[in-house]
């Protein structure tokens, strides 16, 4: 609809629109203002429900495995029952599994250098395949958590763990850790930190036996459909659940969105965001045609069909959508920058700024709906009184 | 042959009991070429009449008829017997019509040569479309005016380019209610000359609903409404014409 070419700027509806707009500079102002606020709102409660999606499913779409196995019952993938470890040869058996391996979710006890506990959760992965390793590694190195109780912690988290370099030396569970790593960026959604180590360590930590774990990671072959091999899996080890990661994932995602009802409040609130940018669209543009309606009914009168008249306002709506937009993207962004050094997740993944973009149209289209009822009843022997 | 014609046309504004008939019987054909002035007391039913040439209101009954436009146009028809909607009766008016407003009605925010030329993008026609406002507005004696806008003009001057504006859909029917109401003297006789000039050279035919003598000597007929009623149709004769300019010339400036 709108299009700046040359030919555009001659008299016509985008002209009369960009003039009404120009001309009632404080209107367009507020109106600016109330699209940009409201963008910010959808933005940032969006970002935030897909940023705590990501977050809540972290550890399970970065794992690198193909396939779950779980205790019956599991929900997510932070608070889950231990199986026998004798499920990892079960699986391996099963024809188009390349490779499984055990994988260590548990709750532990932090005792900061300097005294004070926080609760973590300790994840233990097997070395040898990297399966369930740490990611995002800024500092020190995933071989060292081969020493006696190694761990790998996040910066983000660095303070609240009451450490900040490498070496320095901790308590799990009452026994003896030290700091060999640092990943940059890895957040959980529970309070609780994410702590990595090796399966071993993570077994000398929480006194685990070897006969169990928290998960089994499988990896499928080359070529091999996921779904019949979950079926196959689930056939053969009865008594677990089989997941394919993205199932698991967005089933981790929807545990703690929903329980914790973090879901329903984002998207409530970039909803209200919505419709204050309705309601100061339709405000602002329903103002501006009511003071316009002689220049209305003239153009009625001079046998402009209605759509001519749809076409200034709508053209005023676009133009009030793309710098409200741009206004309020910039200023989202902004926030997306700062929050990124935060243990809170921000994101702005593109498609995320589509569907803000399409929000924002939707909005100033229904904005517009009043003002078009409106110049629809309009009476072009008005202009005769 | 006639530009618009009316047959028996009867206008009552509301229904049941607030019913009030404007016009009454009113038949009626004026012809291109022609400025015809439309004289009559107030409330007399003129602006219902120029709205009823203008397709602005359909008649309650009789019928309007307005020539074809072209070689293969036919002639449009309005009467209560045929269904018309306003998005069809504005289609009409944009073919056919040209407005000039007591009030002038010029878009304020659009500079002169930007009202002449948004009739021109009303009607499509976008190529050269500045030329062809600026032209007009010469011939209107705006030239030097074109980039000002409306609240920058004075009266007479916004009247002239509200004329441009009219004129550049290139119209059948041109229709003026009190085009001089608002404006002084000489300002008045200017905009009554210019709209007899382009009456005459044109093939439009101009009607004016006036109540100012001066229009007089302008007009080549002259039609008298009287409640509702044509009570009076014919021309102008020269020797009021010649009174009529004697007396301009011998009234204070
Ligand atoms: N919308 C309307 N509804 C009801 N009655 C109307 C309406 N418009 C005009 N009338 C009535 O119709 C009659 C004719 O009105 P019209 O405006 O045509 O008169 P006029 O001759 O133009 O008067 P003036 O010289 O004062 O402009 C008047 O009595 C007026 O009150
Ligand atoms: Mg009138």
């Amino acid at each position: 609809m709108l299009r700046f070419g040359r030919n555009e700027w001659l008299p016509g509806t985008t002209l009369l629109a960009w003039r009404n707009l120009a001309h009632d500079r404080a209107r367009f102002i507020v109106t600016l203002v109330g699209i940009a606020f409201s963008v910010v709102l959808m933005g940032v409660q969006m970002g935030l429900l897909v940023g705590f999606a990501q977050t809540a499913s972290s550890l399970v779409d970065h794992a690198r495995a193909d396939l779950w196995i779980t205790a019956v019952g599991t929900t997510n993938v932070d608070i889950a029952a231990n199986l026998g470890a004798r499920r990892r040869l079960q699986a391996l058996a099963v024809p188009g599994v390349a490779d499984a391996e055990e994988y260590m979710v548990q709750f532990a006890f932090w005792k900061k250098p300097a005294g004070g506990n926080e609760s973590v959760i300790l994840v233990g992965f097997d070395q040898a395949t990297g399966r369930g390793a740490p990611w995002q590694l800024v500092e020190g190195s995933v071989a060292d958590l081969a020493l006696q109780g190694g761990v790998i912690v996040d910066r983000l988290y660095a303070g609240k763990l009451g450490v900040t370099k490498l070496g320095e030396t901790l308590e799990i569970n009452n026994r003896r850790a030290r700091v060999v790593g640092f990943t940059d960026g890895i957040r959980t959604f529970t309070q609780s930190p994410y702590v990595f180590t090796t399966k071993a360590n993570a077994r000398f930590f929480t006194g685990f036996g070897s006969d169990r774990t928290t998960y089994v990671l499988v990896a499928a072959r080359e070529g091999a459909d996921l779904a019949t091999l979950r079926d196959a899996l689930q056939r053969r080890l009865g008594d677990v659940e089989v997941w394919r990661t993205a199932d698991f994932s967005r089933q981790t995602q929807r545990y703690w969105l929903v329980t914790t009802g973090a879901g329903s409040a984002l998207l409530l609130a970039a909803s209200l965001g919505l419709v204050v940018g309705i309601v100061i669209v339709g405000q602002t543009l329903y103002a501006s045609t009511v003071d316009r309606l002689p220049e209305y009914a003239t153009l009625r009168a001079m046998g402009a069909p209605n759509r001519y008249l749809y076409a200034v306002i709508l053209k005023q709506a676009a133009i009030s959508a793309v710098l409200g937009y741009a206004a309020g993207f910039a200023a989202t962004l902004a926030m997306v920058a700062i929050q990124s050094r935060s243990n809170i997740a921000l994101v702005m993944p593109w498609w995320l700024a589509l569907l803000l973009a399409l929000l924002t149209a939707a909005m100033c289209a229904l904005g517009a709906v009043f003002s078009i009822r409106r110049v629809t009843r309009i009476d072009p022997t008005s202009v005769f009184a | 042959m006639s530009i618009v014609s009316l047959h028996d046309v009867t206008l009552t504004y509301g229904s049941g009991a607030t019913a009030f008939t404007a016009l009454r019987g009113i038949t009626l054909g004026v012809a291109a070429g022609e400025m015809t002035l439309l004289l009559g007391p107030s409330g007399s039913g003129k602006t219902t009449l120029l709205q009823v040439m203008g397709c602005l209101l359909k008649p309650t009954s009789g019928t309007l008829r307005l020539a074809p436009i072209g070689p293969h146009d036919s002639p449009y028809e309005v009467s209560e017997h045929r269904h018309v909607d306003q998005e069809s009766l504005a289609r009409v008016r944009l073919a056919r019509h040209g407005f000039v407003f007591q009030h002038y009605n010029l878009f304020p925010t659009l500079r002169a040569w930007e009202n002449v030329a948004i009739a021109l993008d009303l009607k499509g026609r976008r190529a050269g479309m500045r030329e062809r406002a600026l032209a007009l507005l010469a011939r209107l004696g705006l030239a030097e005016k074109a980039d000002a806008f409306p609240a920058q003009l004075s009266g007479g001057q916004k009247q002239r380019v509200a004329i441009a504006r009219a004129l550049a859909g290139e119209p059948k029917i041109i229709l003026a209610d009190e085009p001089t109401a608002a404006l002084d003297g000489r300002t008045g006789t200017g905009v009554a000359a210019v709209l007899q000039e382009l009456a005459h050279e044109s093939d439009a035919a101009v009607v004016v609903v006036s109540h100012d003598p001066r229009m007089l000597p302008y007009a080549d007929r002259v039609l008298k409404l009287e409640d509702g009623v044509l009570t009076g149709d014919r021309r102008v004769t020269d020797a009021e014409r010649a009174r009529a300019s004697e007396l301009a010339h011998h009234s204070p400036p």
